[in-house]
Protein backbone atom coordinates (compact mmCIF):
# COMPACT_ATOMS: atom_id res chain seq x y z
CA UNK A 1 0.00 0.00 0.00
CA UNK A 2 1.79 3.38 -1.20
CA UNK A 3 2.10 5.78 0.60
CA UNK A 4 -0.15 9.18 -0.52
CA UNK A 5 1.57 12.21 -0.60
CA UNK A 6 2.10 14.98 1.21
CA UNK A 7 3.93 17.84 -1.40
CA UNK A 8 1.59 19.88 -2.98
CA UNK A 9 2.77 23.41 -4.89
CA UNK A 10 -0.82 24.70 -3.81
CA UNK A 11 -4.10 23.68 -2.73
CA UNK A 12 -5.02 23.23 -6.36
CA UNK A 13 -2.80 20.71 -6.89
CA UNK A 14 -3.34 18.95 -3.56
CA UNK A 15 -7.74 18.78 -4.82
CA UNK A 16 -6.75 17.55 -8.47
CA UNK A 17 -4.73 15.16 -6.39
CA UNK A 18 -7.39 13.87 -3.86
CA UNK A 19 -9.88 14.32 -7.11
CA UNK A 20 -7.86 11.55 -8.85
CA UNK A 21 -7.60 9.54 -5.85
CA UNK A 22 -11.18 9.65 -4.09
CA UNK A 23 -12.71 9.90 -7.45
CA UNK A 24 -15.96 8.04 -5.90
CA UNK A 25 -15.80 10.97 -4.10
CA UNK A 26 -15.56 13.56 -6.52
CA UNK A 27 -18.91 11.54 -8.33
CA UNK A 28 -21.02 12.81 -5.37
CA UNK A 29 -20.23 15.83 -6.12
CA UNK A 30 -16.54 17.67 -6.57
CA UNK A 31 -17.34 21.36 -5.03
CA UNK A 32 -14.13 22.38 -2.07
CA UNK A 33 -14.64 24.37 0.94
CA UNK A 34 -13.03 27.94 1.35
CA UNK A 35 -12.47 26.35 4.77
CA UNK A 36 -9.21 25.72 5.07
CA UNK A 37 -8.21 22.52 7.20
CA UNK A 38 -5.53 22.27 9.53
CA UNK A 39 -4.71 23.41 13.07
CA UNK A 40 -2.93 27.11 11.76
CA UNK A 41 -6.10 27.84 10.61
CA UNK A 42 -7.69 26.60 12.99
CA UNK A 43 -6.08 28.65 15.66
CA UNK A 44 -6.44 31.53 13.31
CA UNK A 45 -10.65 30.83 13.53
CA UNK A 46 -10.47 30.52 17.38
CA UNK A 47 -8.54 33.91 17.76
CA UNK A 48 -11.34 35.76 15.86
CA UNK A 49 -14.10 34.37 17.73
CA UNK A 50 -16.33 36.73 19.84
CA UNK A 51 -18.44 35.37 22.69
CA UNK A 52 -20.56 38.69 23.32
CA UNK A 53 -21.77 39.16 19.60
CA UNK A 54 -22.21 35.28 19.33
CA UNK A 55 -24.20 35.68 22.08
CA UNK A 56 -26.29 38.22 20.87
CA UNK A 57 -26.32 37.52 17.01
CA UNK A 58 -25.82 34.21 16.64
CA UNK A 59 -29.21 33.02 15.90
CA UNK A 60 -29.19 35.41 12.69
CA UNK A 61 -28.20 33.99 9.49
CA UNK A 62 -25.31 36.68 9.70
CA UNK A 63 -24.73 36.45 12.75
CA UNK A 64 -20.94 35.99 14.43
CA UNK A 65 -21.37 32.12 14.68
CA UNK A 66 -17.91 31.06 15.37
CA UNK A 67 -16.89 28.57 12.46
CA UNK A 68 -15.45 26.41 15.05
CA UNK A 69 -16.99 22.77 14.09
CA UNK A 70 -15.26 21.35 11.39
CA UNK A 71 -12.35 21.55 13.70
CA UNK A 72 -14.23 20.32 16.50
CA UNK A 73 -15.41 17.37 14.91
CA UNK A 74 -12.16 16.03 13.51
CA UNK A 75 -10.39 16.60 17.04
CA UNK A 76 -8.12 19.60 15.20
CA UNK A 77 -9.52 21.52 18.65
CA UNK A 78 -11.00 19.89 21.30
CA UNK A 79 -14.04 21.12 23.56
CA UNK A 80 -11.78 21.49 26.62
CA UNK A 81 -9.34 23.49 24.97
CA UNK A 82 -11.60 25.53 23.22
CA UNK A 83 -13.49 25.99 26.72
CA UNK A 84 -10.03 26.84 28.55
CA UNK A 85 -9.32 29.71 25.70
CA UNK A 86 -11.98 31.31 25.92
CA UNK A 87 -12.56 31.24 29.88
CA UNK A 88 -8.53 32.91 29.68
CA UNK A 89 -9.46 35.67 27.48
CA UNK A 90 -12.93 36.72 28.54
CA UNK A 91 -13.86 35.30 31.70
CA UNK A 92 -16.96 33.42 32.10
CA UNK A 93 -19.71 35.67 31.93
CA UNK A 94 -19.44 36.62 28.16
CA UNK A 95 -19.06 32.82 27.05
CA UNK A 96 -22.14 31.48 29.24
CA UNK A 97 -23.99 31.25 25.86
CA UNK A 98 -21.03 29.84 23.79
CA UNK A 99 -19.88 27.41 26.63
CA UNK A 100 -23.60 25.97 26.49
CA UNK A 101 -23.28 25.49 22.84
CA UNK A 102 -20.18 23.58 23.42
CA UNK A 103 -21.62 21.55 26.39
CA UNK A 104 -24.57 20.44 23.24
CA UNK A 105 -21.34 19.26 21.41
CA UNK A 106 -19.90 16.55 24.54
CA UNK A 107 -23.48 15.97 25.49
CA UNK A 108 -24.35 14.57 21.89
CA UNK A 109 -20.81 12.57 22.17
CA UNK A 110 -21.77 10.97 25.66
CA UNK A 111 -24.70 10.55 24.10
CA UNK A 112 -23.66 8.71 20.96
CA UNK A 113 -21.21 6.63 23.16
CA UNK A 114 -24.09 5.14 25.28
CA UNK A 115 -26.01 4.72 21.79
CA UNK A 116 -23.33 3.10 19.26
CA UNK A 117 -23.92 1.69 16.11
CA UNK A 118 -28.41 2.60 17.06
CA UNK A 119 -27.67 6.13 16.50
CA UNK A 120 -29.10 5.33 13.11
CA UNK A 121 -32.46 4.33 14.92
CA UNK A 122 -35.12 6.47 16.13
CA UNK A 123 -34.99 6.89 20.20
CA UNK A 124 -38.52 7.23 20.12
CA UNK A 125 -41.77 7.22 18.48
CA UNK A 126 -42.40 10.62 16.63
CA UNK A 127 -44.01 12.90 18.63
CA UNK A 128 -46.66 14.21 14.91
CA UNK A 129 -49.65 11.42 15.35
CA UNK A 130 -47.58 9.89 12.47
CA UNK A 131 -45.84 6.53 12.80
CA UNK A 132 -42.47 6.26 11.56
CA UNK A 133 -44.07 3.86 8.60
CA UNK A 134 -45.67 6.83 7.78
CA UNK A 135 -42.29 9.36 6.67
CA UNK A 136 -41.17 8.51 3.31
CA UNK A 137 -37.65 6.90 2.98
CA UNK A 138 -36.03 8.84 0.18
CA UNK A 139 -34.89 12.16 -0.13
CA UNK A 140 -36.86 14.32 -2.84
CA UNK A 141 -34.95 14.98 -5.55
CA UNK A 142 -36.36 18.46 -6.04
CA UNK A 143 -34.71 19.03 -2.46
CA UNK A 144 -31.34 17.58 -2.92
CA UNK A 145 -30.94 19.55 -5.53
CA UNK A 146 -32.26 23.22 -4.74
CA UNK A 147 -35.22 22.93 -7.03
CA UNK A 148 -38.09 23.46 -4.83
CA UNK A 149 -38.93 26.44 -5.95
CA UNK A 150 -39.07 27.87 -2.59
CA UNK A 151 -35.90 30.70 -1.71
CA UNK A 152 -34.99 29.27 1.44
CA UNK A 153 -34.84 25.77 1.17
CA UNK A 154 -33.17 26.03 -2.33
CA UNK A 155 -30.71 28.41 -1.17
CA UNK A 156 -29.83 26.16 1.62
CA UNK A 157 -29.32 23.32 -0.19
CA UNK A 158 -27.01 24.87 -2.68
CA UNK A 159 -25.01 26.24 0.39
CA UNK A 160 -24.82 22.77 1.67
CA UNK A 161 -23.64 21.42 -1.20
CA UNK A 162 -20.95 24.35 -2.65
CA UNK A 163 -19.48 25.23 0.58
CA UNK A 164 -19.83 22.06 3.47
CA UNK A 165 -20.89 24.56 5.96
CA UNK A 166 -24.43 25.47 7.11
CA UNK A 167 -25.58 27.85 10.31
CA UNK A 168 -27.26 25.93 12.70
CA UNK A 169 -30.90 28.05 12.11
CA UNK A 170 -30.23 26.91 8.49
CA UNK A 171 -29.96 22.89 9.37
CA UNK A 172 -32.90 23.27 11.48
CA UNK A 173 -35.56 24.82 9.45
CA UNK A 174 -34.84 22.97 6.58
CA UNK A 175 -34.48 19.38 8.64
CA UNK A 176 -37.68 20.20 10.03
CA UNK A 177 -39.27 21.08 6.09
CA UNK A 178 -37.98 18.03 5.20
CA UNK A 179 -39.56 15.37 7.90
CA UNK A 180 -42.34 17.95 9.02
CA UNK A 181 -43.60 19.46 5.39
CA UNK A 182 -42.27 16.39 3.08
CA UNK A 183 -42.75 14.05 5.40
CA UNK A 184 -39.40 12.32 4.73
CA UNK A 185 -37.76 9.90 7.44
CA UNK A 186 -34.65 11.96 8.94
CA UNK A 187 -32.18 9.40 8.22
CA UNK A 188 -32.66 10.09 4.78
CA UNK A 189 -31.54 13.69 5.57
CA UNK A 190 -28.99 12.89 8.17
CA UNK A 191 -26.96 10.85 5.07
CA UNK A 192 -27.17 13.61 3.07
CA UNK A 193 -26.15 16.25 5.23
CA UNK A 194 -23.33 14.07 6.14
CA UNK A 195 -21.90 13.50 2.46
CA UNK A 196 -21.14 17.40 2.58
CA UNK A 197 -20.85 19.17 6.05
CA UNK A 198 -17.30 19.22 6.99
CA UNK A 199 -18.71 19.10 10.95
CA UNK A 200 -20.65 16.15 9.96
CA UNK A 201 -20.58 13.57 12.92
CA UNK A 202 -23.06 10.86 13.76
CA UNK A 203 -23.42 12.35 17.05
CA UNK A 204 -24.25 16.07 16.93
CA UNK A 205 -26.21 15.23 12.77
CA UNK A 206 -28.14 12.76 14.11
CA UNK A 207 -29.04 13.50 17.04
CA UNK A 208 -29.84 17.06 16.29
CA UNK A 209 -32.18 15.69 13.35
CA UNK A 210 -33.64 12.96 15.67
CA UNK A 211 -34.13 16.12 17.77
CA UNK A 212 -35.75 18.53 15.15
CA UNK A 213 -38.35 15.00 14.52
CA UNK A 214 -39.22 14.62 17.50
CA UNK A 215 -38.21 11.08 17.96
CA UNK A 216 -35.48 12.18 20.40
CA UNK A 217 -37.29 14.90 21.62
CA UNK A 218 -40.66 15.57 23.99
CA UNK A 219 -41.79 17.25 20.35
CA UNK A 220 -41.41 17.92 16.85
CA UNK A 221 -39.56 21.74 15.71
CA UNK A 222 -41.63 23.62 13.27
CA UNK A 223 -41.24 27.15 12.45
CA UNK A 224 -42.95 29.88 10.64
CA UNK A 225 -42.48 32.30 7.96
CA UNK A 226 -41.93 35.12 10.35
CA UNK A 227 -39.08 33.66 12.16
CA UNK A 228 -37.80 33.31 8.94
CA UNK A 229 -37.64 36.67 7.70
CA UNK A 230 -36.54 37.83 10.89
CA UNK A 231 -33.50 35.46 11.26
CA UNK A 232 -32.94 35.95 7.54
CA UNK A 233 -33.04 40.02 8.15
CA UNK A 234 -35.79 39.46 4.97
CA UNK A 235 -33.28 37.96 2.88
CA UNK A 236 -36.00 34.93 2.84
CA UNK A 237 -39.48 34.94 2.66
CA UNK A 238 -40.31 31.22 2.64
CA UNK A 239 -42.53 31.74 -0.98
CA UNK A 240 -42.63 29.60 -3.71
CA UNK A 241 -42.15 30.88 -7.50
CA UNK A 242 -45.67 31.58 -7.63
CA UNK A 243 -46.42 33.43 -4.43
CA UNK A 244 -47.62 30.77 -1.95
CA UNK A 245 -46.03 29.68 0.89
CA UNK A 246 -46.64 26.52 3.40
CA UNK A 247 -45.06 28.47 6.40
CA UNK A 248 -47.79 30.88 7.16
CA UNK A 249 -49.71 31.14 10.35
CA UNK A 250 -48.75 30.69 13.40
CA UNK A 251 -46.76 27.58 14.31
CA UNK A 252 -49.47 25.49 16.62
CA UNK A 253 -52.05 26.33 13.17
CA UNK A 254 -49.12 24.60 10.90
CA UNK A 255 -49.19 21.84 13.30
CA UNK A 256 -52.62 21.38 13.01
CA UNK A 257 -52.40 21.30 9.01
CA UNK A 258 -49.53 19.22 8.90
CA UNK A 259 -50.51 16.24 11.64
CA UNK A 260 -53.49 14.06 12.21
CA UNK B 1 6.81 4.15 25.43
CA UNK B 2 7.86 1.00 23.67
CA UNK B 3 9.92 1.95 20.51
CA UNK B 4 7.31 -1.19 19.33
CA UNK B 5 4.36 1.18 19.13
CA UNK B 6 2.33 2.99 16.15
CA UNK B 7 -0.14 5.12 16.50
CA UNK B 8 -3.04 5.19 14.38
CA UNK B 9 -4.76 8.22 13.73
CA UNK B 10 -8.64 8.75 12.63
CA UNK B 11 -10.55 11.06 11.49
CA UNK B 12 -11.76 12.52 14.50
CA UNK B 13 -7.81 12.90 15.70
CA UNK B 14 -6.41 15.26 12.66
CA UNK B 15 -4.40 17.61 15.80
CA UNK B 16 -1.02 17.96 16.20
CA UNK B 17 -1.46 17.49 19.89
CA UNK B 18 -3.50 14.64 19.30
CA UNK B 19 -3.80 12.47 22.94
CA UNK B 20 -2.36 9.31 20.78
CA UNK B 21 0.65 11.08 19.35
CA UNK B 22 1.50 12.68 22.15
CA UNK B 23 1.22 9.05 24.36
CA UNK B 24 3.48 7.58 21.62
CA UNK B 25 6.17 10.10 21.80
CA UNK B 26 7.60 12.16 18.95
CA UNK B 27 9.36 9.27 17.52
CA UNK B 28 6.72 6.78 17.20
CA UNK B 29 5.65 6.19 13.63
CA UNK B 30 2.01 7.20 12.89
CA UNK B 31 -0.33 6.66 10.42
CA UNK B 32 -3.43 8.34 8.78
CA UNK B 33 -5.58 6.34 6.65
CA UNK B 34 -8.46 7.35 4.39
CA UNK B 35 -11.10 5.19 4.90
CA UNK B 36 -12.66 4.20 1.10
CA UNK B 37 -15.07 2.08 2.30
CA UNK B 38 -16.73 4.95 4.40
CA UNK B 39 -16.80 7.23 1.57
CA UNK B 40 -18.24 4.95 -0.66
CA UNK B 41 -20.77 4.03 1.76
CA UNK B 42 -21.53 6.86 3.57
CA UNK B 43 -21.11 9.30 -0.04
CA UNK B 44 -18.71 11.40 1.15
CA UNK B 45 -18.56 14.19 -0.97
CA UNK B 46 -14.65 15.59 -2.36
CA UNK B 47 -14.77 19.01 0.11
CA UNK B 48 -14.55 16.83 3.01
CA UNK B 49 -11.91 14.45 1.66
CA UNK B 50 -9.74 17.74 0.94
CA UNK B 51 -10.34 18.98 4.46
CA UNK B 52 -9.53 16.50 6.41
CA UNK B 53 -6.41 15.80 4.04
CA UNK B 54 -5.03 19.42 4.96
CA UNK B 55 -5.82 18.95 8.32
CA UNK B 56 -3.65 15.70 8.14
CA UNK B 57 -0.73 17.75 6.50
CA UNK B 58 0.19 19.44 9.57
CA UNK B 59 0.20 16.38 11.86
CA UNK B 60 3.67 14.06 11.44
CA UNK B 61 1.84 11.09 9.79
CA UNK B 62 2.40 9.10 6.77
CA UNK B 63 -0.65 9.06 4.75
CA UNK B 64 -2.41 6.02 3.09
CA UNK B 65 -6.18 5.10 1.91
CA UNK B 66 -8.22 2.23 2.04
CA UNK B 67 -9.35 0.05 5.20
CA UNK B 68 -8.18 0.86 7.90
CA UNK B 69 -7.94 -2.27 10.51
CA UNK B 70 -6.23 -3.98 7.57
CA UNK B 71 -3.70 -0.72 6.51
CA UNK B 72 -2.79 0.33 10.11
CA UNK B 73 -2.12 -3.53 10.98
CA UNK B 74 0.13 -3.56 7.18
CA UNK B 75 1.70 -0.55 9.18
CA UNK B 76 2.26 -1.58 12.43
CA UNK B 77 4.27 -4.80 10.62
CA UNK B 78 6.22 -2.85 8.65
CA UNK B 79 7.25 -0.99 11.47
CA UNK B 80 7.88 -4.38 14.16
CA UNK B 81 5.41 -2.89 16.43
CA UNK B 82 2.96 -4.74 18.78
CA UNK B 83 1.23 -2.41 20.13
CA UNK B 84 -1.14 0.46 18.72
CA UNK B 85 -2.63 3.28 20.39
CA UNK B 86 -5.50 5.57 18.83
CA UNK B 87 -7.59 8.17 20.73
CA UNK B 88 -10.63 7.49 22.01
CA UNK B 89 -13.91 8.58 20.29
CA UNK B 90 -17.62 7.42 20.93
CA UNK B 91 -17.96 6.93 17.19
CA UNK B 92 -19.68 3.31 16.53
CA UNK B 93 -17.35 2.73 13.20
CA UNK B 94 -14.01 3.99 14.35
CA UNK B 95 -14.62 2.07 17.94
CA UNK B 96 -15.38 -0.88 16.05
CA UNK B 97 -12.11 -0.82 13.47
CA UNK B 98 -9.62 0.26 16.58
CA UNK B 99 -11.50 -2.85 18.47
CA UNK B 100 -10.48 -4.78 15.32
CA UNK B 101 -6.82 -3.75 15.88
CA UNK B 102 -6.76 -4.40 19.72
CA UNK B 103 -5.52 -0.57 19.81
CA UNK B 104 -4.94 0.98 23.11
CA UNK B 105 -7.50 3.64 23.30
CA UNK B 106 -5.79 7.10 24.69
CA UNK B 107 -8.50 9.17 26.34
CA UNK B 108 -8.30 12.71 25.51
CA UNK B 109 -9.05 15.40 28.09
CA UNK B 110 -12.52 15.19 29.45
CA UNK B 111 -14.79 18.51 28.69
CA UNK B 112 -16.31 17.70 32.36
CA UNK B 113 -15.49 15.51 34.77
CA UNK B 114 -18.85 14.68 36.75
CA UNK B 115 -18.68 12.10 40.00
CA UNK B 116 -21.10 9.71 37.92
CA UNK B 117 -22.47 9.66 34.31
CA UNK B 118 -25.26 12.08 33.88
CA UNK B 119 -28.31 11.29 32.73
CA UNK B 120 -28.85 11.49 28.73
CA UNK B 121 -31.86 11.54 27.84
CA UNK B 122 -32.29 14.39 27.54
CA UNK B 123 -29.20 17.69 27.27
CA UNK B 124 -31.25 19.52 30.39
CA UNK B 125 -30.78 16.83 32.47
CA UNK B 126 -27.28 16.71 31.43
CA UNK B 127 -26.44 20.34 31.95
CA UNK B 128 -28.28 20.69 35.40
CA UNK B 129 -25.23 18.25 36.41
CA UNK B 130 -22.60 19.65 34.00
CA UNK B 131 -22.75 23.54 34.14
CA UNK B 132 -20.41 23.97 36.71
CA UNK B 133 -18.03 21.81 35.16
CA UNK B 134 -18.19 23.40 31.67
CA UNK B 135 -17.10 26.73 33.33
CA UNK B 136 -14.10 25.42 34.56
CA UNK B 137 -10.88 25.02 33.37
CA UNK B 138 -9.11 21.80 32.73
CA UNK B 139 -6.49 21.87 34.93
CA UNK B 140 -9.06 22.47 37.77
CA UNK B 141 -11.62 19.83 36.65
Amino acid sequence: MPDLRRDFDSRDDLIAYCTEQFPESADVDDHVSDTLGGRHEAEAVLADVEPRAYAKTRNMLNGAVTGLSPYLHHGVLSLAEVRDDLLQRFGPQPCSKLINELAWRDYFRQAMAEIGEDVWQDREEYKTGWAAADYADELPPDIEQGETGIDFIDAMARELVETGYLHNQGRMKLASYLVHWRKVRWQAGAEWFLSHLLDGDAASNNLSWQWVASTFSHKPYLWNQGGLVFISDGRFTGNAHDGSSPFTGEVPEIAERLYP
Amino acid sequence: MSRSAVVWIHEEDLSPNSPALQAAGASTPAVFVIDTGWLRDERISLKRVVFMYECALELPVVIRKGDPPEVVSTFAQEHQADIILATATPDPRLRRQGDALQAEWIEPPPFVVLPKAPDLKRFSRYWRKAERKAFTPTENQ
